[in-house]
């Protein structure tokens, strides 16, 4: 049988990817912070029975895609999949889905709205042309959970405690429980070390007294985390950045200075060594 | 200044969230104001069992640490 002409470039834009069974096709499609209705699953798993073999691939970065699609039937596929809202991924040197914990909206350790923020980032930059491929997590706070250091661009919501003294028992929970011994005590008074604090609120959620309040709270930008053949965990850019704007503001000189700095197929983090982390954060916060 | 305790725990090696089932048992037992001394390992149960206490009401008076583990001295809320 002669092999069949694809444009397989315009194809993988849309996250269709051609399997080695080279008439087949797994078909990648969008989500948000890994969010799906119920009704959007059914007609996922519709799809999958109908057009691939009734069985669909969660990806390592909360996607779903549909396997052995027969190139025929994907443009059938792909409608069914639009009418219920569901749009395609992407593939290739562009801005992938974006990633993102549950944040502030149910857990107790969220301290920003994760959901809000990655739709934004979604908006705005979904399956943009970049360099190479531009990953961005949007994590609740310190725990980590969404990776946001391993991804290009990685937002963190995190707190910058303080302690009272007045309502303080001196009962050292905080002492013994701050995950980097930032806390420390002298002269009967707590002392935090903000070069050691990570701003993840452990202090501010358990102690009994409630002594240590938040003192400011926002976004912690990461830059350049990798994983793959060089991984390179994440350069931490800006702390607590106080507001959604200036957040945007920050996303937005990132993702324009890769475009206008990296080298084709060079990810972020690789381009940040090159040039050097000193130059790349100076020029980013003060260029 | 020493604090007597009314009972003691030794919660060492057991997960979250029996740790804290039989830290609120324990407190149970107790009158209001009167203390329960237990320990607790370090990670995750130091991060779960004092925050529940707290939410159940009642009060960590004095964490001290000892190896891996932790003596958590708790005053039960009225």
């Amino acid at each position: 049988m002669s092999t069949p002409q694809f444009d397989l470039a315009a194809y993988k834009k849309v996250g269709m990817i051609q399997q080695k069974q080279k008439e087949y096709f797994a078909m990648r499609l969008h989500a948000v912070g890994g969010d799906f209705s119920a009704e959007q699953l059914q007609k996922v798993a519709e799809v999958a029975r109908k057009y691939g073999q009734g069985q669909v691939h969660l990806s390592t970065r909360q996607g779903i895609e549909i396997h052995y699609v027969h190139y025929t039937k994907l443009e059938e596929a792909r409608q069914a999949l639009e009418k219920a809202g569901i749009a395609m991924g992407a593939c290739g040197p562009r801005i992938r889905i974006v990633v993102a914990c549950p944040g502030g909206s149910t857990c107790r350790w969220g301290t920003i709205d994760t959901k809000k923020i990655s739709h934004e980032l979604d908006q705005k930059y979904f399956r943009q042309d970049t360099p190479h491929k531009f990953k961005i997590a949007v994590t609740g706070c310190p725990h980590n959970c969404a990776k946001a250091t391993e991804n290009d661009l990685g937002i963190m919501g995190g707190i910058l405690p303080a302690w009272r003294q007045e309502s303080c028992t001196h009962c050292d929970l905080c002492i013994n429980t701050c995950p980097t011994g930032a806390i420390d005590k002298r002269d009967g008074e707590y002392r935090l070390d903000e070069t050691k604090c990570i701003y993840c609120s452990i202090c501010t959620s358990n102690c009994p007294n409630d002594s240590w309040v938040i003192a400011q709270q926002g976004y912690i930008l990461w830059i350049g985390g990798t994983m793959g053949k060089l991984p390179r965990l994440a350069t931490r850019l800006r702390n607590l950045i106080e507001t959604e704007a200036e957040l945007y503001r920050m996303v937005e000189k990132v993702v324009e200075y890769y475009r206008k700095n990296g080298r084709k197929r060079e990810r972020f983090g690789h381009m940040i060594d090159r040039l050097g982390e000193a130059v790349v954060k100076e020029e980013l916060l003060n260029g | 200044m020493a604090e007597a305790f009314k009972k003691s725990l030794n919660l060492h090696g057991v997960a979250c969230p029996l740790n804290f089932v039989k830290t609120k048992l324990a407190l149970e037992e107790l009158a209001a104001g009167e203390l329960l001394e237990v320990i607790l390992d370090e990670g995750d149960a130091m991060l779960n069992v004092p925050r529940s206490v707290k939410e159940e009401g009642h009060k960590i008076v004095k964490v001290t640490p000892e190896g891996e583990t932790f003596k958590v001295l708790i005053e039960k809320g009225v």
